[in-house]
């Protein structure tokens, strides 16, 4: 029943990963994007410049050789403006059938241009039947592919005007070089958009997996250490496996250390030293099935040396517990935060000795270490202090003042 | 039946749940009920009134201590035990400052949590030194952070208190405390339980404020 309780919360929390992850990719398809509005803007600028054809043409057309056949091709033209209008409306449904389309409806009406228009209107400069609609449909090759495409669609259209409308002349240079350069630019923005789109819609996908995979490995370990727990207490239970309780209870203790041991290696890759170190960060890691370790709820910053020789020095404090008051001596950190200094005292509960036989236990070797931690605490401008009590074990108090104070 | 200490068992670990609860019937508790989530261990407790609520701080529907604060503040004589398994030193301050009077690892024994839940039913402090560590530096932090103008003065421990505290984050029990403080048992007890009635006086008194400075007084005697 548990395991289908654990493996039910397993799926579950898994498919909220991939919905996380859908969810930042339409955030930026949808919601940033930069190339839908760009399309939008192509669509009314198609409609507006067929208008704009249509009017000239009305103001016109009585000087045209077969003004009827310019109607029917208007005629055409407007129905394929407004049955692709919701083709133009993004790169997947404008198709390259469309756009092949189009550039035939843009290439037919300037070809046209040239036979039913009278030749001495045409050398006089007067524009092609469709005339800035042309453009819609290079501003079209430009959503879709980028600048290559457009860059192929003004050529086409270009040549379409030098072939079949007046041939080579300043006014037609001037246009061609100007649909050029703007089917291009806009082609090479699209492309850009599209690549930043990317990068950005990969980013948010790896920030809500990062972040969803955070949370997962709290619950995780919030579960395995209390699987681990359970297994301890029924320690008793197990019969012949009464050993796997105790390493459960080691494994339990040994994630909870590391746990609340502050950033994994991996994270502290590539940042520089920090100046200040949370010393309960590096504290935390003694912690044991006989060493427990009590610190205040928010970092005890100190310089980043005296952090680490404070460790130290507490280190060479429980390696005094272990040797000389027993393997089986419990003892207990305590690091406090005051304004003016940090304290961290290490307390054991092994015999401990009388005042006046202090001497002595230095002889009996404690003198090496509590000299190596005084020493470290002397360079810190700190202070070490010995007090035992017999039958209430030892304790060393070392106090390191904060500097400015 | 009657002098039973009636318990209720918080966690949205079943097996877990059933263990504890198993232990503590059998040290001759009675378990009037087990809740696996938040909102429903508010309407247990409240539907139940236990005189120790067994607390894990990590619960789906209702945060740990949102739910000890919804306990307390409805019935205060209930006494919450909190029962964490990740040590989250911020919540467990946090629930301790919304009226959670004791607080122990999972890693504890069960001999160990059946005695802190009958010390919880009597109304002492269950404190391991672990907590008291965080006490201590909550109540200099207290002191030392700039104050809002209109903040109640930071509360501050007597040296007495903060002597005691030292010693029971330094591993001593209240007996070894009692002997080297020369007092009484009592009066230890007394001092630890002092410590947390200020620092959860602090914690109303400045919840009352953000109410009144939020216009939320009104929302608050309402409900």
């Amino acid at each position: 029943m548990a395991e289908d309780h654990r493996a039910g919360l397993a799926t579950r929390r898994f498919g909220t990963v991939a919905a996380a992850v859908q969810r930042s990719g339409a955030l930026t398809v949808g919601g940033m994007s930069v190339e839908m509005p760009l399309w939008r803007a192509i669509g009314y600028f198609r409609v507006l410049a067929l208008s704009y054809a249509i009017l000239r043409y009305l103001s016109s057309f009585n000087d045209f050789l077969h003004p009827v056949s310019g109607w029917i091709y208007f005629g055409a033209l407007t129905l394929w403006t407004l049955a692709s209008s919701r083709a133009f409306a993004g790169p997947q449904r404008c198709t390259w059938y469309v756009l092949g389309t189009d550039l035939a409806f843009a290439v037919t009406g300037i070809v046209m241009s040239g036979i039913i228009d009278k030749p001495e209107r045409i050398h006089a400069g007067a524009p092609t039947l469709p005339t800035i609609w042309a453009a819609g449909t290079v501003l079209g090759f430009a959503g879709k592919g980028g600048w290559k495409p457009a860059a192929f669609a003004a050529t086409v259209v270009g040549l379409a005007n030098i072939l079949g409308h007046g041939g080579i002349t300043p006014d037609n240079i001037h246009n061609i070089v100007l649909l050029m350069v703007a089917g291009c630019a806009i082609g090479y923005v699209i492309e850009l958009a599209r690549a930043s789109e990317a990068v950005l819609t990969r980013a948010l996908q790896v920030e809500a997996a990062t972040r969803e995979r955070e949370r997962l490995s709290r619950d995780i370990h919030d579960g395995v250490l209390q699987v681990l727990a359970l297994v301890q207490r029924r320690e008793g239970d197990l019969g012949d496996l009464g050993d796997l309780g105790r390493l459960a209870g080691e494994q339990e203790r040994a994630l909870r250390a590391l746990m609340t041991g502050g950033p994994l290696p991996a994270q502290a890759v590539d940042e520089p030293p920090p100046a200040e170190r949370d010393l309960r960060q590096l504290i935390a890691p003694h912690a044991g099935e006989r060493v427990t370790v009590s610190a205040p709820g928010t970092p005890v910053l100190l310089p980043a040396h005296a952090a680490a020789e404070l460790a130290a020095a507490v280190g060479a404090a429980l390696d005094n517990v272990r040797r000389h008051a027993g393997e089986d001596a419990r003892a207990w950190i305590l690091v406090e935060d005051e304004p003016d200094a940090v304290t961290v005292s290490v307390r054991d509960d092994g015999a401990g000795f009388a005042a006046g036989r202090l001497g002595e236990a230095e002889q009996a070797g404690r003198l090496g270490v509590s000299q190596s931690i005084r020493g470290r605490l002397r360079d810190l401008g700190g202070t070490a202090e010995l007090y035992s009590v017999p039958g209430e074990g030892t304790e060393v108090e070392m106090r390191v003042p904060r500097k400015g104070q | 039946m009657s002098d039973q200490v009636r318990v209720m068992v918080v966690d949205d670990h079943p097996m877990w749940r059933d263990a504890v609860s198993r232990d503590l019937a059998d040290a001759g508790f009675a378990v009037v009920a087990t809740a696996g989530d938040g909102e429903e261990a508010v309407r247990r407790a409240l539907a139940t009134t236990p005189q120790v609520v067994v607390l894990d701080l990590n619960l789906p529907a209702l945060p740990g201590v949102e739910v000890c604060r919804r306990i307390v503040s409805h019935d205060p004589t209930a006494r919450v035990l909190v029962l964490s398994a990740s040590g989250e030193h911020a919540d467990v301050l946090e629930a301790v400052k919304s009226g959670a009077t004791g607080y122990l690892v999972k890693s504890a024994g069960r001999d160990e949590l059946i005695d802190a839940v009958r010390r919880t039913a009597l109304g002492d402090p269950v404190f391991t030194p672990g907590l008291a560590g965080l006490v201590l530096g909550e109540f200099r932090r207290l002191a030392t952070e700039p104050a809002p103008a209109a903040a109640p003065a930071a509360p501050q421990l007597t040296g007495r208190e903060t002597e005691v505290l030292r010693l029971v984050a330094k591993g001593l029990s209240y007996r070894q405390i009692a002997d080297r403080l020369v007092l009484s048992h009592r009066t230890v007890q007394n001092h630890v339980q002092n410590t947390l009635g200020k620092l959860q006086l602090h914690n109303r008194v400045e919840l009352v404020r953000y109410a009144i400075e939020q216009g939320l007084d009104d929302e608050l005697s309402q409900g």
